[in-house]
């Protein structure tokens, strides 16, 4: 039956195949078990934990845009302590295999948060969020808040993370820079597995009767089949630059969109808002995946990678 | 439990203007619905519109469900084209649903436009289950907007009409008819209806200690708990219960539990 290889390793991570969820459209993975085996994901990957809990932004929260949704949650999560006694059980009991997803208050936080995840067994590989658009009060920040958004930075929190544990450790990128290279290079440099890649777009809708924003926090994220064509070519500017692999995402929500993350380039690929329309995209795009390949008579889809003919 | 499921569209026809009730043969969900509880429905197969539409189940059948709906952007002037036999993608039942507490003397219901919508299997469940009849409140900016009102009647509910305009029934808000109804703790008011009009309807009841449940709604992605984008502010001061979820803590709360003040824009 498995005439083809679906394996891949990402940075260090073994994913039985190469289909992930995008942090936060996922929730701790249990949600989403009553519709199919979340165990057949190559990994789930875990809303973004924060050491204590956070009630997140005021709402509005979330607004639909032209194929695509603005959110602004502003990273509401049980946190850490509340994950490891009451959502880690299920992945665990399930085998899953885990991409815990972590945002804190400086790199200390993040490197205290990657070593408890690795000591108290929550995790087979981090995916630090150095750039949620969304934690700031936009009325205040100026532009450049975002860690991922400084080469120096990133280089600084990847480096402290990295001493924190010896987990597969992911940084996840924002698209909101000049050249996606810089930041990449620099997680790269600081000794990080891999990079993902892209968080939202920052975007702003305007009611034009009430004259307000449609989110409470002014500004949000936009994701959804909208963005994708910025994102697979994010993944490819990337891929060019890296020795290590990527984690490709933005607006996949078919098997040819996954096709395209892994041919710009990309080791694997995360399914993100999508899952909120059909929460077994990700299950029909692994499917869809092991399908093109034996049409196209490809035996190991670590041969797509990058395979773009330019 | 909640399913995803194709179902056949059995009827779909204009109730009021901009207003349409589809019924759906959905068996699974029927049985799994409790009155209060919503579905996410797919519009359109592509990805624009990209998200499902959340709505509220009107009435709960053997082999299926029905929905009213205005029809007010996008996503609804598709759905409103689905013809009779056309088949469409619906997942639920999703939420909590409307307790049905015994020993009240008054069971009132407050409905404000389309926040009707929930509340004939409401009723259907007040009167098989509790064997009492529940009184409402029929809210509306005129007197064309009003919604239902010949179907409660023919269920024998006494129903009091409201209007902003004053073109049917008493001139005045929704709050005010139920003022006038004058509720006591021995009423079990249900609300349903912009945000405005069930946070007057609060102050009502909290004012004479009436207890109150209202049917929220929000903007939703996933419907399922998932996205945490539905959240509502509740009086709850803990971190990590200050936000709940329309979709999953509710779409039914408590309105003392609601922040009122924080959820109404001026």
């Amino acid at each position: 039956m498995n005439a083809v290889n679906l394996q891949v390793n990402l940075g260090g991570l073994v994913m039985k195949n190469p289909v992930t969820v995008a942090s936060g459209t996922f929730g701790y993975g249990a949600e989403y078990d009553q519709y199919f085996d979340v165990s057949r994901l190559g990994a789930v990957t875990v809303k973004s934990l924060t050491l204590k809990p956070r009630a997140g932004n005021k709402p509005p929260r979330i607004f639909e845009t032209p194929a695509g949704m603005l959110n602004a949650i502003g990273l509401q999560n049980v946190g850490l302590d509340a994950y490891l006694a009451d959502k880690l059980p299920f992945l665990r009991e399930k085998n899953c295999t885990i991409i815990a997803n972590i945002y804190g208050y400086g790199p200390d936080e993040y490197a205290e948060l990657a070593r408890r995840l690795e000591a108290e067994g929550g995790a087979d590989a981090i995916e630090a969020n150095l750039s949620c658009p969304n934690v700031h009060d936009a009325r205040h920040a100026r532009g450049g808040t975002l860690v991922s958004q400084s080469p120096e930075k990133v280089l600084e929190y990847t480096r402290a993370i990295k001493s924190a544990t010896k987990l597969p450790v992911f940084i996840k990128l924002s698209p909101n820079v000049a050249d996606i290279a810089a930041p990449a290079l620099a997680a790269q440099e600081g000794g990080a597995d891999a990079v993902s890649l892209i968080n939202t777009l920052l975007g702003m809708d305007i009611d034009p009767e009430t004259r307000r924003p449609r989110l409470g926090n002014i500004v949000g994220g936009l994701s959804g089949p909208a963005i994708r064509p910025v994102a697979v070519k994010m993944v490819w500017d990337a891929c060019r630059a890296l020795d290590i692999p990527v984690l490709g995402m933005g607006g996949i929500a078919s098997t040819g969109d996954a096709l395209q993350f892994l041919l710009a380039g990309a080791r694997a690929v995360a399914v993100g808002c999508m899952s909120f329309r059909q929460p077994d995209a990700a299950l029909k795009i692994i499917e869809g995946l092991e399908e093109y390949c034996i049409r196209q008579g490809i035996t190991d889809i670590n041969d797509l990678v990058g395979a773009v003919r330019i | 439990m909640t399913v995803i499921l194709d179902c056949e569209i059995t009827a779909h026809q204009e109730i009021a203007p901009g207003h349409k009730r589809i019924v759906l043969r959905a068996a699974p969900i029927a049985a799994a619905a409790a009155p209060g509880q919503f579905c996410m429905l797919e519009a359109h197969e592509g990805l624009y519109p990209f998200l499902r539409r959340p709505m509220s189940i009107e009435h709960i059948y053997k082999d299926g469900i029905s929905i009213l709906y205005k029809v007010l952007g996008l996503g609804t002037r598709l759905l409103a084209h689905m013809p009779t036999g056309a088949v469409i993608n619906v997942q639920g039942p999703l939420g909590n649903s409307f307790p049905l507490p015994e020993g009240y003397d008054r069971y009132l219901m407050v409905g404000g436009g389309i926040g009707i919508a929930p509340f004939p299997a409401l009723a259907e469940a007040i009167m098989q289950r509790l064997g009492r009849t529940p009184e409402l409140v029929a809210a509306a900016r005129s007197d064309g907007q009003l919604l239902l009102v010949k179907e409660f009647a023919r269920m024998g509910c006494p129903v009091h009409i409201v209007t902003d305009d004053g073109s049917a029934g008493m001139k005045g808000y929704a709050s005010d008819a139920l003022r006038a109804l004058e509720p006591d703790e021995r009423t079990l008011v249900y609300c349903c209806g912009p945000t405005v009009m069930m946070a007057a309807v609060h102050e009502v009841c909290a004012e004479r200690n009436v207890t109150c449940y209202a049917s929220l709604e929000a903007e939703m992605a996933c419907g399922d708990g998932v996205c945490m984008g539905c959240v509502v502010e509740t009086t709850a001061e803990d971190e990590a219960r200050r936000m709940a979820r329309v979709c999953r803590e509710g779409p039914i709360f408590d309105t003392r539990d609601i922040n009122w003040k924080a959820g109404v824009r001026p």
